[in-house]
């Protein structure tokens, strides 16, 4: 009930930030900008505009996860307004996992609605859009930026928003990479090899998420894939909210 | 109220070795036992400490001043109680509950020194989402924020984005917030500070008309005429440590009390000798003054002098008794009143500290204005720091 509040409230701080409006303009704006490349494609029109719909949603999601949830929790430490909240009856956990949710719901409207606007603009240019394809493919990189989001909580709630922010954004950069991480510590000798593969196990596996080629080609992914990439973000985002949860325990609020 | 000291030695942790009434005493609304705040550095892990154990008992009902001048440990001492500090060591109880516990902050409203809001909500908004984080489900946060607006005076404009708001509003919105879900414990820290007159009597008869409800009130300020106008009980923090506890009895006792009697021009008057001692010239420019102390009836003063065809100035009383025993318990550290910091370990222990309560920190002859503290700091408002 009480990370339910916290998070309608997030929710408004994020949607009533201009930084929203700004990147789903931005996101309208590169949608249809794909169709000025479209004909240069030699008849793969819709796959790139696809490729590039789902590539740019993705982007602008990790953009406002970097813009706005880095300083969610930072940002109300800076500015005071953490008093108001946490001198209420409310526990540390529920704040941030009401920030976090407040988020992603946030995230999500973006997703969904650029999702949206590129299912139009496929069907306004006659490509008949596979719209089950499509959706799996929103669905995972709302996922991503759920996971990215939690990270950016958990370094929002412990450190300064450029901080934050330069931590989520590696995070993310790394995660992108988890899968080149595993294949070269197969191929590193000694001791080295354990330690990389632990590495990249810690990392986020963001390239769970991406099904972008499979969605270019009008293909779905299987019920599987999506179950296990739903249970690895929720595993994952529970790990993460509950060290930042920790570590957040025991902070003064001076 | 009970208020004691110890020396830190006796005194190790966890509140179990406490004095005094339980703190699941139902008469008690707060309970601190040997409550400490220590920062340490990261870097240098020097440790400052922000608060001394404090032991501090408050009843239900009861309108409790922290007075203190900057730096006591009065905000360290309400932050530890709302839950945005940790304690170092020590415990504190809600109506029972330990600060621990969210569930302690239920029945409790805070107003911090610098109240800070989310400009882009508006004053319903804001009071909605104060009521339902204490616990008010929706359609009665919604109904109590409307009345609250009314309440302050912010009514007429509901949809207004407090980014809009003055300074004023923002700090009457904050009093609505602390209030909105009813609570038996309102916690105010510096209510009054930068508030113009009318403001500072709104806060005022506020905190009154919540004495009045039952309403148990914990506030801080070093505005002394503020603390003595609401407080029945004050208690004074000073470096970190309670000093002193001033009862209503220790106010009404007829502490010791000096009159400044300014007259036009320097008469040459001899003071008779039954007042020699108690009645003395003062130092002035082109006007003579005679400080007037305890004992002595100002009346006679002034007849004598009227008799003597002098033309009176000004009668100032100096200081009020809440003043004096302000000033006698935080004195010897007049220097550290200008923005004084928490204290650093090693540092040595000021010439009141672990002083029994009830006793003067300092000597006779060594308290008052003229110990170190320009009279005219105390004469701009009775602002002590």
């Amino acid at each position: 009930m009480i990370a339910a509040l916290v998070a309608r409230n997030t929710f408004r701080e994020a949607t009533r930030d201009r930084v929203i409006a700004g990147v789903i303009g931005a996101g309208l704006v590169l949608l249809l900008g794909t169709q000025i490349l479209s004909p240069l494609a030699m008849g793969e029109g819709k796959r790139l505009t696809v490729d590039l719909g789902l590539s740019g949603i993705s982007l602008l999601g990790i953009l406002v996860t970097l813009l706005v949830g880095t300083s969610l929790v930072a940002k109300e430490i800076e500015r005071r307004t953490i008093y108001n909240l946490l001198s209420r009856p409310i526990a540390r956990p529920h704040y941030l996992l009401g920030k976090w949710i407040g988020m992603i719901a946030a995230l999500w409207v973006v997703t969904g609605g650029l999702g949206l606007a590129l299912w139009a603009l496929l069907l306004a240019r006659g490509f008949a859009p596979n719209a089950l394809s499509l959706l799996q493919a929103v669905y995972l990189a709302g996922l991503e930026l759920a996971l990215v989001a939690a990270l950016a909580v958990m370094f929002s709630a412990l450190s300064t928003p450029v901080l934050s922010a330069l931590y989520t954004l590696g995070a993310f950069l790394i995660g992108q990479w988890s899968d080149d991480l595993r294949a070269y510590a197969d191929q590193l000798p000694g001791a080295l090899a354990p330690v990389l593969h632990a590495t990249s196990n810690l990392v986020p596996n963001l390239p769970l998420f991406n099904m972008r080629t499979l969605a270019a080609n009008g293909e779905t992914t299987t019920l599987l894939h999506l179950g296990l990439a739903s249970a690895y973000a929720l595993v994952y985002c529970a790990c993460v909210l509950s060290l930042a949860a920790a570590a957040f325990e025991s902070r003064d609020f001076k | 109220m009970q208020v004691t000291t110890r020396p830190a030695e006796v005194w190790p942790a966890t509140g179990s070795k406490a004095a005094g009434p339980s703190p699941m005493d139902a008469n008690l609304a707060i309970c601190v036992r040997g409550m400490a705040k220590h920062y340490r550095s990261p870097w240098t892990l020097r440790i400052t400490r922000g608060l001394e154990e404090l032991d501090l008992d408050v009843e239900r009902g009861q309108v409790l001043g922290l007075l203190g001048p900057n730096g006591a440990g009065k905000t360290t001492t309400l932050k530890l109680l709302t839950g945005l500090l940790k304690p170092s060591c020590g415990n504190a109880w809600l109506l029972g509950v330990p600060i621990a516990e969210p569930r302690s902050r239920k029945p409790l409203g805070f107003l911090p020194e610098q109240p800070y809001f989310y400009d882009y909500l508006t004053g319903l908004e804001y009071l909605e989402l104060a009521g339902g984080l204490s616990g008010l489900p929706g359609i009665e946060a919604h109904e109590r924020a409307r009345h609250w607006l009314g309440r302050v005076g912010l009514g007429d404009r509901p949809r207004l984005l407090l980014r809009k708001y003055s300074k004023g509003m923002l700090q009457r919105l904050g009093l609505a917030a602390a209030l909105v879900h009813g609570p038996e414990i309102l916690i105010l820290d510096e209510p009054m500070s930068g508030l113009d007159p009318y403001g500072r009597r709104d806060v005022r008869e506020l905190i009154l008309e919540q004495h009045a409800r039952g309403v148990t009130v914990l506030f801080s300020s070093h505005i002394l005429p503020d603390v003595e106008s609401v407080a029945d009980r004050v208690a004074i923090l000073h470096r970190g440590r309670l000093v002193r506890a001033v009862e209503p009895r220790d106010l009404a006792a007829g502490v010791a009390r000096r009159v400044i009697i300014r007259c036009e021009g320097a008469p040459i008057l001899e003071i008779p000798p039954g007042w020699r001692g108690r009645v003395a010239r003062r130092p002035g420019g082109s006007d003579s003054e005679f400080e007037v102390s305890s004992g002595v009836e100002v009346n006679s003063v002034l007849d004598w002098l009227v008799r003597s065809g002098v033309k009176i100035r000004a009668v100032t009383p100096l200081g009020t008794g809440l003043e004096e025993i302000f000033l006698s318990a935080t004195a010897g550290n007049a220097e550290s009143n200008d923005g004084d910091a928490p204290r650093s370990e090693g540092e040595p222990p000021s010439v009141g500290e672990a002083q029994p309560l009830g006793h003067p920190t300092l000597p006779p002859g060594r308290g008052g204005p003229e110990r170190g503290i320009p009279p005219a700091r105390l004469e701009r408002g009775r602002r002590v720091a």
